[in-house]
């Protein structure tokens, strides 16, 4: 209970008033003509109208995946690599420090945990122009002999501190912090604008695996 | 007509014509065609107008190495016609001339202007008399510069890509061997980029002979999988980024090893009027023949100091432009191979001769060739030879800018007279000319040396890689040295007076100019290019470097190893300001909450990093219905931690100068950090959440610095505790007011009555549905209660104390109305009241220094001694009578008049009906009722000291 005024998910007990949990993106996605609809208790950009931009590049808004921060008693997994099990990405940051995104995941007994799902906004980006993409605001080497399939790339993305997570080929997730959020909508539609891309729906997003084999 | 027949290798398809205007006249030119090489077929010689003395001038080397041809192309200035090919429908304007390029006006400044046009000369002229210096300035901004920008700011507007790439190699360079290098590192696995500056990659061999040799590299290349970038030139070397400006798009390319395959740069000969049109480089008149078929002249003299004049005499004869003769410096030149086979073509060859004078004056008519001694002084006959093209070689010059950047150490070359560079062992490669493999073989071999180099380096190929990179380096040094060449003296001349010798065809610096720098005491080269401007014009030295310091040497009677080089800096090619600002998006965090500010009319601006609302366009308004009814402020900013862990109590103790871990759980502090030396750094709430967690928050500018801080002594101190900076990860909103209870109960389950949350408590609860914490403190002087919840659930929760608090007027308020409100608390803002030199004495903060904690704290040392030695100064509240509210910065004047304070805060208090603010005052006169002299803007007034807060000093309203 202690932490409990981090975490949006919906409590019961809430009585008439029914809080709904928005993105920092979410103005601009209505704006680019999403459909919200209502999921878990957030709005959820579901889809747009016209033309499958995956196919070029597509981005989508997924800030509503729990994201939880546990210190101590990590997994002990080597950083540089997140693991995914149980239809979460587990990403460790330092030997002590791993961020859980996605999924109902159990943290370990001994860890601390804190509830980060509105510290941080996230955008899936995807599609055979994915790469170039987020080259055009990111510098990391994405490049799949150096980021392979579930490469975990802390770094600078967009001129802020943000996570870039390699969850398949052509598909990363991008993670900054929450109050960059319309920032870096402008920013990636910008890039796939001009390459031929647009903002997509979470349905238009393959689903992932809920585990995958360690590498 | 100057076109020549169909020449092997031509870029241009006569098939298709392409239109274009230039000056307002219609040009036709072939696809394919540049706007120079277009406007040279249609008898166009002059191309632009000097920089200072406006003088006639063509394209020297027709591979944009020089400005000679900066035109204006569809409204940008500073186009290099020499490589802009030509568009259908282009819009093309002469720079820097009136009326015309042909007739200019301000050529008077070349036949009057030079002594008022010295080097230097701005630092001595237009200061007198000094009143009327905006009117010289206004004149010389009208004449100055290159090229006019568009007016409206619409047609200045372009977008700019920035394109991150990361390879393997990337090879800077298209020549054989650049081309060469990325086949070798391609073939062994490599991911290479590479880059050249041409429209085409293939580099000189391109017009010299080699287009079919090096095109069919170039598609072995991208068969290969490297990726070429044309017209794609390297700024600079910025520890392992390198810059390319490529279009719209900058490249910033990030590789492991690079091969610097950047070649040399044909260099001019010295001597009276060498900047006429029609003097061009050799290797640039046989550009224009060779890839445009453009005869450069009817007739031509050509003069050189190697090989490579007379292969271009050779190449111009086969071509069909008639060759009268070719001066060769070096006396044995007759005896050489090229020189019997361009006697055997009918061409006269001069040895040991080279041109001392240039004749004409729009455009070169003949040259004067003779003998000259060590100095450049004509000895024996002047033999005026007429031509309408002199083409000119003294060699070539490594252009090593982008390798000397790269940390590698220039080198005089005594045995070639030119400067190149040692390459450490690292991540650059050189290879081809510029490692001093000129010709075509040896040039090829190295590139494939260096590429097999960077492959094995990195690890790749194997065994066998590194036994093919021990084959090439035994091939390299087998092949032959190239032939020499004669050194050219600094200036050849014929001693008769008129003309100018030009070092310098960009910036109009001439070999009398460096002589005159040098008398100035300017006699080193670093002092004399800054001094003269020497290589500081759009090409960058390309053609002067060498030359200014051969001039430099001539005058100083050093040698050319003595004067050395000047330091290579970025960029190495122009590139517009709009490439290096990209995409006009600034980082900006936004609260949660932010849409509403919007929605409702907030004036928004910057605090620190954030965007926030100001005001709601009533400030002091807003202000009173704090007081007045409730009032709601988004403080999402605030930087929030989470200490977590057994240790977490006395972590905090020993941060803080006050006591921490005695807070009972759903309880807060304030507080206020120290430095080691005492000194304030920030300040905000500790509320215990249970035993074990404490939540912090600190100010909206210093949550990262806070967050490091902790996490650096954690480091150090290993404690049993976890930090975790959840600052976005919760919105914030201060509800305060006499109606705030009402509102807030009318939303939650939870009491939140007097009895039920005190002052400083902090409570758990839902409202309106959302999980929040609810800290019951007051920054407004008013009973107030900040409350977080998730981010994404900011907004629903302010719309629901909004529409709550509708029957009771709430309003919102922003920034400006919050600094009022805290003002007549005289509470502090860190930074603001506080600098780096503020202690929590000086700053009426003694009350929160717990000298007395058992626990060792950060700043301890320093509080203790500044606790024993009063400051000179002290932080008190001031009120003035009249309605003038000082500027924040105003000084305050101790007794004797002398500034010993400042005015930190100052704001008109509707509530007080009066002008309150903190300021740092002389410790005599900070008690109550004091008078203090506040000074500014030349006037001084009067404040009275106050040192308690101004609204409820005693605190009821917040306790309520």
């Amino acid at each position: 209970m202690t932490l409990a005024f981090l975490d949006p998910s919906p409590k019961p007990g809430a009585g008439r008033h029914v809080p709904l949990a928005r993105s920092p993106m979410e103005a601009q996605a209505i704006a680019a003509g999403a459909r919200m609809e209502r999921r878990d208790g957030w709005n959820v950009a579901a889809s747009f109208d016209g033309p499958d931009h995956s196919r070029v590049v597509g981005f989508a808004d997924v800030s509503y995946l729990c994201k939880l921060e546990l210190q101590g008693e990590t997994g002990g997994q080597p950083t540089g690599t997140a693991t995914r099990a149980g239809g979460a990405w587990w990403c460790p940051l330092t030997p002590t420090r791993e961020l859980v995104i996605g999924g109902d995941p159990e943290p370990p007994s001994g860890a601390s945990v804190v509830d980060l799902t509105g510290a941080f906004c996230a955008l899936t980006i995807i599609g055979p122009q994915a790469r170039e993409t987020i080259a055009r605001f990111c510098a990391i080497d994405l490049r799949p002999k150096v980021t392979p399939v579930t490469g975990l790339r802390p770094g600078s993305v967009a001129r802020t501190p943000g996570i870039v997570l390699c969850e398949a080929e052509d598909r990363y997730l991008i993670l900054v912090g929450s109050a960059y959020g319309e920032y870096l909508w402008t920013v990636v539609a910008d890039a796939a604008g001009h390459l031929g891309g647009g903002p997509i729906g979470v349905d238009a997003l393959p689903p992932l695996p809920e585990a995958l084999p360690d590498a | 007509m100057t076109r020549l027949a169909p020449q092997p290798g031509e870029r241009i398809d006569r098939s298709r014509t392409v239109r274009f205007t230039f000056d307002g006249k219609p040009v036709e030119a072939f696809a394919g065609d540049t706007i120079a090489s277009a406007l040279y077929a249609q008898g166009r010689r002059i191309f632009s107008r000097s920089f200072k003395y406006h003088r006639p001038r063509g394209e020297m080397d027709w591979a944009g190495q020089g400005a000679g041809s900066l035109m204006q192309v569809d409204g940008a200035p500073g186009i290099r016609a020499a490589t802009e090919v030509v568009r259908e429908g282009m819009v093309v304007e002469h720079q820097n001339a009136w009326p015309s390029l042909d007739f200019d006006v301000m050529l008077m400044s070349d036949i009057a202007g030079g002594p008022f046009t010295p080097p230097g000369f701005y630092y001595k002229t237009f200061k007198w008399p000094r009143r009327a210096w905006p009117l010289y300035e206004k004149a010389l901004r009208s004449v100055a510069g290159l090229g006019k920008l568009p007016h409206r700011q619409a047609e200045r507007e372009w977008r700019t890509e920035y394109r991150r790439r990361h390879c393997d190699v990337l090879v800077i360079g298209g020549g054989i061997a650049g081309l060469s290098a990325a086949i070798a590192a391609a073939g062994q696995g490599a991911d290479v980029v590479l880059v050249d500056d041409d429209v085409e990659p293939g580099g000189a061999l391109l017009a010299e002979g080699g287009h079919e040799r090096v095109r069919a590299l170039a598609e072995q290349a991208r068969a290969a999988g490297v990726e070429i970038l044309s017209k794609a030139p390297a700024l600079g070397f910025f520890d392992g980024l390198v810059p390319v400006w490529q279009g719209d798009t900058l490249h910033q390319i990030r590789a492991k090893r690079h091969v610097a395959a950047t070649g040399a740069i044909e260099q001019p000969l010295v001597f009276k009027n060498n900047d006429l049109p029609g003097v061009m480089m050799s290797g640039g008149a046989r550009r224009l023949a060779a890839l445009w078929a453009v005869s450069p002249g009817t007739s031509a003299v050509i003069a050189t100091t190697g090989d490579r004049g007379l292969d271009a005499a050779l190449a111009l004869h086969a071509a069909g432009v008639r060759v009268h003769a070719v001066a060769d410096l070096r006396p044995d030149a007759a005896d050489r191979e090229l020189g019997a086979k361009v006697q055997a073509a009918g061409i006269r060859l001069l040895p040991g001769q080279t041109v001392v004078r240039a004749l004409g004056r729009k455009g070169v008519t003949g040259a004067v060739i003779a003998a000259v001694d060590a100095s450049g002084r004509a000895t024996g006959r002047l033999e005026e030879i007429p031509c309408d093209v002199l083409a000119v070689s003294a060699g070539t010059a490594p252009a090593t800018s982008l390798i000397l950047q790269s940390g590698a150490k220039a080198r005089y070359d005594a045995a070639t007279s030119r400067f190149l560079a040692d390459v450490p062992d690292g991540i650059v490669h050189a290879a081809g000319a510029v490692a001093g493999h000129e010709e075509a073989d040896a040039a090829a071999v190295s590139g494939t040396v260096a590429g097999l180099d960077a492959a094995v380096a990195l690890g790749l190929g194997g065994a066998s890689a590194e036994r093919a990179l021990a084959e090439e380096r035994k091939r390299l040094q087998a092949l032959p040295p190239a032939p020499p060449v004669a050194e050219p003296p600094a200036y050849a001349r014929d001693g008769k007076r008129g003309g100018k010798a030009f070092v310098d065809f960009d910036e109009d610096i001439t070999t009398k100019d460096i002589a005159y720098s040098v008398a100035e005491g300017y006699d080193s080269i670093e002092l004399s290019k800054r001094y003269t401007t020497v290589t500081m014009g759009p090409s960058q030295g390309r053609h002067s470097q060498l030359p200014s310091i051969r001039a430099l040497a001539a005058v100083t009677g050093r040698s050319l190893e003595e004067v050395g080089i000047t330091t290579a800096r970025p960029p190495w090619s122009t590139v517009p300001m709009g490439a290096l600002a990209g995409r006009p998006f600034e980082p900006a965090k936004r609260s949660a909450i932010h849409n509403r500010h919007r929605e409702l009319g907030a004036t928004v601006k910057w605090a620190g990093d954030w965007r926030r609302a100001y005001d709601y366009g009533d400030p002091e308004g807003e202000a009173q219905a704090v007081h007045d009814a409730a009032g709601i402020i988004d403080v999402s900013t605030l930087g929030k931690l989470i200490v977590r862990g057994p240790d977490a109590g006395a972590f905090l103790d020993r941060l803080y100068p006050n006591r921490v871990s005695n807070l009972k759980p759903g309880r807060i502090r304030y507080g206020v950090l120290t430095s080691e030396t005492g000194r304030i750094t920030d300040d905000g709430t500790i509320a215990r959440l249970d035993d074990e967690t404490f939540y912090v928050t600190t100010t909206s500018s210093g949550a990262g610095a806070v967050f490091n801080w902790f996490t650096w002594w954690q480091a150090d101190w290993r404690m049993r505790l976890h930090i975790t900076d959840v600052t976005q990860g919760a919105a914030a909103m201060n509800l305060a007011g006499p109606r705030s209870r009402e509102i807030l109960q009318s939303l939650t389950d939870a009491d939140v009555s007097a009895d039920g949350m005190k002052y400083l408590d902090a409570v758990q609860a839902q409202v309106a549905g959302v999980s929040c914490l609810i800290l019951r403190i007051g920054f407004t002087g008013e009973l107030g209660y900040e409350i977080h919840c998730p981010s994404p659930h900011g907004q629903d929760l302010w719309d629901a104390l909004m529409e709550a608090g509708k029957p009771h007027g709430i309003r919102p308020f922003g920034l400006e109305p919050q600094r009022i409100l805290r003002l007549q608390k005289l509470h502090i803002l860190v930074g603001q009241d506080t600098d780096s030199e503020s202690t929590p004495y000086g700053a009426a903060l003694s009350w929160i220094v717990k000298l007395d904690k058992e626990e060792d704290f950060i700043g301890r040392w320093a509080l203790e001694r500044a606790a024993e030695s009063p400051a000179a100064t002290a932080l008190v509240g001031f009120s003035m009578p009249d309605g003038e509210v000082p500027v924040e910065g105003a000084a305050v004047l101790d007794k004797d008049g002398a500034a010993l304070g400042q005015v930190t805060s100052a704001r008109y208090s509707r509530k007080l009906g009066k002008v309150i603010g903190m300021a740092w005052v002389p410790a005599a006169q900070a008690t109550d009722g004091a008078q203090v002299t506040i000074s500014y803007e030349g006037r001084t007034f009067t404040a009275t000291v106050q040192t308690t807060p101004f609204h409820d000093p005693e605190g009821a309203l917040v306790r309520s």
